[in-house]
């Protein structure tokens, strides 16, 4: 067994000893209950999976659970799906994140097995927009860049990015 | 009378069909001849018609050559060509269309085609459809434009010599030799070049630089030491898969295009002669050891490799290769596992029960440090012969590899 320790949605969760063999996916779902980041391919390839890594700066980069272990995220800080609406003191949702909200509204997911993974690399696209905003002209080649490698089996792949897009126009300061 | 006349128009029916069916046989022969010569790769770009050629070849400094039409168009292809220009052209690099060839073209590997194979090639290149599609100028400046120049090239390289069997091997061995030097031509990539640009011909198939990626060292005694057998070697070549690793970058359309269509007997043909056997050779495998999860390379080794490649190197069948005796990993030269790690595996579609997903790169995730002992965890882990990298070694191979992603790109 291994000990790990790590920041998940701004909660410490360690020392806590983990089978070396298991990947971060199982250790979301096995170890905490974390079961709202999907397994989808198993091989890294449609990105249901992924959640967010935060940087010493601060920012947040998607990473894919299923094919990495969960000693990669040893001392890390991450958050995940469950961690992005805001909750009162007992733990109920009062706000939904921005991106939650626009995605509700455009109806985004049918199925919602790919929803958690696309809603983390939205969230960091916005992310890195506010640090570095882009013309109107390039949004959506660069939600395009930014989501391209996230896999739809419903297809829904216009609500998702209509959405992003609405998003990214609604939010002062993401363009220039 | 009518009897008579009946009887003469039979035989003369007979006669012809006997003539189409033989003309058939020849033309289906030299589809399979040219499958083997893997003509396609070459001779047809990722999104063009079949054989109409204008496929890109890099040269140094920037220059580039274009492929030629091959395709039965009288125009643009190679529709006007006689046997004997056909001949010209396989065998000593000469084009009626287009003057001296680039030896890009392997001319000096198909030299070795015996007259009856060259016939039954040119009888299916004059059915192949014609395709109008005029040849790409090629990108080259003196004095590579000088087309002369080949001449004094092949007056010093080329070898025009028919393939000889060796009597002393087998018919099975011969046939191999015969496919793989000839049709094959497995040494323009796996033998390595001199300053001229020629084949080494004393350093057969000890391996090459070929574009990004090293074409391995394929000869005998370096397959059966790294424990490759019969079976192994076969399932590679035709599926692009085996229990002793997959091929990648050009190799794979080598197989998808070429050998995956072998014959049977053809196929053990190549692997009895690449591995200098007319016996039934068992594949080995080195022993997993329990105690190497105490190397400094274990952690990385799980946290990145593991959910495909298994946490004992098992691999994932039709997904992920083994490691454990996988032929790569000791291969003398370990460019390609240093390539793989850093700049990943592009995905492989052979056919809808045959394909890999892509392997992702960890050029932003491995520490130079971290490299270094995932290479020497995976030689102590999964090798026969266990050896030990400096970290200059594996600092060297991650530039390299680096500056060839560099120009890929």
């Amino acid at each position: 067994m291994t000990v790990m320790n790590l920041s998940i949605n701004n909660n410490i969760v360690g020392p806590i000893e983990v089978d070396p063999e298991i990947m971060m996916i199982e250790f979301l779902h096995e170890y905490l209950n974390l079961t709202g980041t999907k397994f989808g391919c198993g091989g890294g390839i449609c990105h249901a999976c992924v959640i967010l890594v935060e940087d010493e700066q601060g920012m947040l980069k998607t990473e894919r659970t299923c094919i990495h272990n969960a000693l990669v995220f040893n001392g890390k800080k991450v958050h995940t799906i469950e961690g992005h609406a805001t909750k009162d003191k007992y733990g109920e949702i009062i706000a939904l994140h921005p991106v939650q909200e626009s995605f509700s509204k455009h109806f985004s997911f049918q199925c919602g097995w790919c929803t958690s993974g696309f809603m983390n690399e939205t969230i960091a696209l916005i992310q890195r927009l506010k640090k570095d905003p882009i013309k109107k002209t390039d949004v959506e080649t660069t939600i395009e860049a930014a989501l391209g490698e996230h896999i739809c089996r419903c297809t829904g792949y216009v609500k998702y990015y209509q959405s992003a897009k609405d998003l990214i126009l609604s939010i002062k300061g993401l363009t220039k | 009378m009518n009897k008579i006349l009946s009887h003469t128009i039979s035989l003369a029916f007979v006669s012809v069909s006997f003539t189409l069916s033989a003309s058939q046989e020849l033309i289906e022969k030299g589809k399979y001849l040219a499958d083997a010569a893997d003509c396609y790769a070459c001779h047809t770009t990722d999104d063009g018609q079949q054989y109409g050629g204008g496929k890109a070849f890099p040269l140094p400094m920037g220059m580039k050559i274009y492929s030629t039409n091959i395709s039965s168009d009288k125009t643009f292809g190679i529709g006007n060509y006689t046997l004997e220009d056909f001949t010209a052209a396989l065998r000593e690099g000469k084009s009626a269309n287009n003057g001296y060839l680039y030896p890009a073209m392997p001319y000096g590997s198909y030299a070795l085609i015996t007259d009856d194979d060259i016939k039954a090639l040119f009888a299916y290149f004059q059915t192949v459809p014609a395709v109008k599609q005029k040849k790409t100028d090629n990108d080259v400046y003196f004095p590579a434009n000088v087309r002369t120049g080949i001449l004094g090239w092949n007056m010093l390289f080329l070898d025009d010599k028919r393939y000889l069997p060796d009597s002393e091997k087998s018919e099975n061995w011969n046939r191999g030799n015969y496919l793989v030097n000839s049709f094959g031509h497995c040494g323009e990539c796996h033998t390595p070049r001199n300053l001229f640009m020629a084949l080494e011909k004393d350093k057969p198939f000890q391996g090459a630089v070929i574009g990004s990626t090293w074409a391995p060292n394929i000869t005998a005694e370096n397959l059966l030491k790294a424990g490759w057998g019969s079976d192994d070697l076969a399932s590679l070549l035709r599926h692009g898969y085996s229990d002793k690793g997959v091929v990648t970058g050009e190799m794979y359309t080598v197989v998808k295009h070429s050998l995956s269509k072998l014959s049977e007997q053809d196929m053990r043909a190549v692997t009895g002669y690449l591995l200098n056997s007319d016996e039934y050779i068992a594949s080995k495998t080195p022993v997993y050891d329990e105690k190497v999860i105490t190397h400094e390379g274990y952690p990385t080794y799980m946290s990145y490799c593991a959910s495909c490649h298994g946490d004992k190197g098992q691999g994932k069948p039709n997904f992920a290769p083994k490691m454990l005796g996988n032929g790569t990993l000791m291969e003398p030269n370990q460019y390609n596992v240093v390539y793989s790690i850093i700049g990943g595996i592009d995905s492989q579609y052979y056919n809808q029960v045959n394909s890999f997903d892509a392997m992702p790169s960890y050029q932003d995730k491995l520490s130079d440090q971290q490299l270094l002992d995932l290479m020497n965890y995976l030689s102590a882990s999964f090798t026969f012969d266990k050896k030990e990298f400096t970290a200059p070694e594996i600092k060297a191979l991650r530039e390299s590899v680096l500056e060839s992603l560099e120009t890929e790109h």
